[in-house]
């Protein structure tokens, strides 16, 4: 049964579709301009003025930075510790969570303090560097991963959704035969997925931006992620005016810092997409009757 | 039963998979020399691309200088908090690059370093450079290290030529030149497209910081100290607290007031500066003397009948051109890894042998028929630039070399010529930082935020925001936060160098 709209109510969608609308188009409008900016030809984009669609198409800036490998190679190394990375997160943060979120389990509050605590402070840049060092880890991918591996925040906020899962549900499994590994593996994941997409993303997207800690950790360029080569490409760019000169810095042309940027963002926009089918809400609706 | 067999496979599994993560660390660093090649670690900064592992450049100067190269690159976006960890941690290779700052220089005051001044002089090359590249890496009076060398002065006035032959100006010296100058090419039209729609000058953000510091280099050309200026008393005043910097200020407050500067300069990006200038609309700038050349070649693919001259920012008496730190970094010996005095003379050694001819002419021009051909007796001309950008620069802009010195000529565009000579000239007017050199235990702690906060007061004045008693009122914050205590640890410092 249709109804009628009221002429305030067509006025008000019409207004909120096209603030919507406009929104929509603020967000998308920067990603067009790189995007079409990377497929113009250099000497387009130096008459200057706002490029959404490229009028002189030119495939130079992609040739240029595919003419050696160090970018795709440093894409496998970026892809290799988001999947990895994500999964030690993933593994490790439930692993600790599950635990924490049942009120049986004896000493809980001290561990949740002293998790509370990394919160608050952090041992510093240098003092990380020596436990890393200690660990064997430096040059090594793991440690962009384990030092990582667990994200205090994301541990309590965690906690949190596996607390709100009725203890019924854990005490029938129990009485089915399932031990603690199982509930959390069998019961409590499965019914979280909308916790776990979320935090997929979070880990994934975390490390597929880290960028610092592989300068840090990393003396060999050939394991550097891509975020590396991107900042270096594109940070550089912005060096002091009155010193850029041949001389002094090589800056890349804007048509170049652009298709990095397309090169080393696409990877990671195409994820979204796969995890937003799991953001969906009613998982556990229903499943404890009473 | 059967549950707590379960667990203990969950257990050992778990167990299996933290081994496993753990085993796939081991690393080894052994080191060994053999059949008298030395074993040389470096770490430098990345220059754009990093080469391959085993190039032609790097070949070439392993069999040149018997050595078999480490090079780690390290990117800037982090280069000095990888230094500093690297300091901290003394996980160090043989020869370090680092700049003169003060987590730097207070490890070369804690002999973290090896000091090489009393060496320097049996290395013909590197005792051959002027001794004030020397002079500006001194921490206590000592030498800690072999600067990456640069010019001394390089500011210069790059301006459209055809502008400024069009509408009868001359290049300008005198606070009063400048604005006439710059109020002219805004108004004039010199392009001549009927529009309102070129600059004098175009100022951006940061035109007030470091040794680039636009203001710095105007206002030393008008008369104000390079940053410190030493009393007779032996005192140091600031140069922001001396009427001829206060020229400069009051001269781009005017422009900006008269809306002859881009009035979003407090935000506009050097970036986007540069682009103004490549189109073609901006009229004069302070650059670098190599500057000029790179800015005709810009120019010309947007504008082919624009044309760039340079001439040195001299002022009105032609002779006073602010001097800068002479190096791009130093390379400093750890003396956690190089461990014998023995060793350090084998290392700067290796360095003294990159600036004979034969390195000067690999690291400065590259390999003959492949980067450069001869045009001539002792002169070259460049053949291939871009792959000498992408696969020899990275190695000269580390290592130590100095244009002009043990190299053959190079044969470039007049305004490339020019270019080259006007740095040479350039150097003899320098008028140096004497605080350069100076320790200020409070400018190490503080000096970046205190630097900021006159910066932005700058801003706000030329804005308008603050009037002259605001000025001076932000001067006073700056003395009391502990730019006070700066100027009383220079001058004491100042007083026992002197002794």
């Amino acid at each position: 049964m249709q109804q009628d709209k009221t002429w305030g109510n067509r006025i008000f969608d019409f207004v909120n579709h096209g603030l919507l609308l406009l929104i929509g188009i603020v967000t998308v409008i920067p990603f067009i301009y790189i995007l079409a900016v990377s497929f113009t030809s250099p000497h387009e984009v130096a008459k200057g003025g706002f490029i959404l669609f490229p009028k002189e198409f030119s495939l130079a800036a992609y040739r240029y930075i595919f003419s050696t490998d160090t970018l795709i190679r440093s894409l496998g190394v970026s892809v290799y510790i988001t999947v990895i990375g994500t999964f030690i997160n993933l593994l490790f943060t439930s692993l600790m969570a599950y635990p924490l979120s049942r009120r049986y389990l004896r000493g809980r509050q001290p561990i949740l303090l002293g998790v509370l605590f990394t919160m608050l402070f952090s041992g510093g840049m240098i003092p990380t560097y020596f436990v890393v060092k200690s660990l064997h880890l430096t040059d090594t991918l793991w440690s962009l991963m384990l030092p990582t591996a667990i994200s205090a925040f994301n541990l309590i906020v965690l906690k949190n959704f596996f607390q709100a899962i009725p203890d019924e549900l854990e005490d029938a499994a129990k009485i089915d035969g399932c031990n603690d590994v199982s509930v959390l593996f069998r019961i409590v994941l499965p019914l979280s997925m909308p916790a776990m997409a979320t935090f997929s993303l979070f880990y994934a997207v975390a490390h597929w931006n880290s960028f610092f800690s592989a300068v840090i950790y990393i003396n060999d360029s050939e394991k550097w992620p891509v975020q590396v080569w991107l900042r270096e490409i594109v940070i550089l760019a912005q060096s002091r005016i009155g010193d850029t000169s041949i001389e002094e810095t090589e800056i890349q042309p804007l048509t170049i810092r652009m298709a990095v940027i397309v090169f080393s963002t696409i990877p990671i926009m195409l994820v979204y997409p796969f995890l937003q089918k799991h953001f969906a809400k009613g998982v556990m609706l229903g499943s404890v009757k009473g | 039963m059967k549950a707590t067999k379960k667990k203990a496979v969950a257990v050992l599994s778990t167990l299996a998979l933290v081994t496993g993560l753990l085993a796939g660390c081991g690393s080894d660093e052994g080191q060994a020399a053999e059949g008298g090649v030395q074993n040389v670690s470096i770490a430098i900064a990345q220059v754009g691309d990093v080469p391959s592992k085993g190039n032609e450049i790097q070949q070439k100067i392993e069999a040149y200088t018997n050595t078999k190269l480490d090079i780690q690159w390290i990117p800037a976006s982090a280069y000095n908090d990888k230094i500093n960890v690297m300091i901290a941690s003394s996980d160090m290779p043989k020869i370090v690059k680092v700049q003169y700052n003060p987590t730097v220089t207070s490890a070369m005051r804690n002999d973290v370093f090896w000091e090489v001044g009393p060496l320097l002089k049996d290395y013909k090359n590197l005792s051959a450079q002027n001794e004030r590249f020397f002079d500006n890496i001194k921490v206590e009076g000592k030498i800690y290290g072999v600067p990456v060398f640069s010019d001394i002065a390089r500011a210069t006035v790059i301006y459209r030529k055809d502008w400024f032959e069009k509408l009868n100006l001359k290049v300008p010296t005198t606070p009063d030149e400048w604005y006439e100058t710059i109020k002219t090419l805004a108004t004039s039209d010199p392009d001549g497209d009927g529009q309102d729609n070129t600059f004098g000058l175009m100022l951006f953000k940061k035109y007030n910081e470091d040794q680039y510091s636009f203001t710095t280099r105007l206002g030393v050309s008008f008369g104000a100290p390079n940053k410190w200026k030493v009393e007779e008393d032996g005192s140091f005043t600031p140069e922001f607290m001396t009427p001829e910097y206060m020229q400069v200020l009051d001269l781009l407050k005017r422009l900006y007031d008269e809306k002859l500067l881009n009035q979003d300069f407090a935000v506009f990006d050097s970036t986007e500066a540069e682009k103004k200038y490549d189109s073609g609309v901006v009229g004069i700038r302070v650059g670098v003397a190599q500057n000029g050349k790179s800015q005709q070649e810009r120019l010309s693919k947007n504008n082919p009948d624009g044309v760039v001259d340079i001439a040195g920012l001299l002022g009105p008496n032609g002779d006073r051109v602010a001097g800068q730190t002479g190096n791009s970094g130093i390379l400093a010996f750890p003396k956690s890894t190089v461990k014998s005095e023995e060793e350090l003379k084998n290392l700067l050694s290796f360095l003294d042998k990159l600036m004979d001819p034969e390195m000067a002419t690999l690291l400065m021009r590259g390999m003959e028929d492949k980067h450069y051909t001869k045009v001539g007796e002792d002169q070259v001309e460049m053949s291939d630039f871009d792959a000498f950008q992408r696969e020899v620069k990275p190695y000269r802009d580390n290592l130590p070399y100095v244009e002009g010195y043990n190299v053959p000529k190079l044969k470039d565009t007049e305004l490339g010529e020019k270019g080259t000579a006007l740095a040479k000239e350039l150097a003899e007017h320098a008028v140096p930082n004497p605080a350069l050199t100076l320790y200020s235990p409070t400018y190490g702690d503080r000096g970046a935020d205190l630097d900021q906060v006159i910066a932005d007061a700058q801003t706000k004045y030329i804005m308008g925001k603050i009037d002259q008693s605001g000025w001076e009122k932000e001067i006073e914050n700056w003395g009391n936060a502990g730019g006070n205590k700066i100027r009383e640890e220079y001058a004491e410092d100042y007083k026992k160098q002197a002794q």
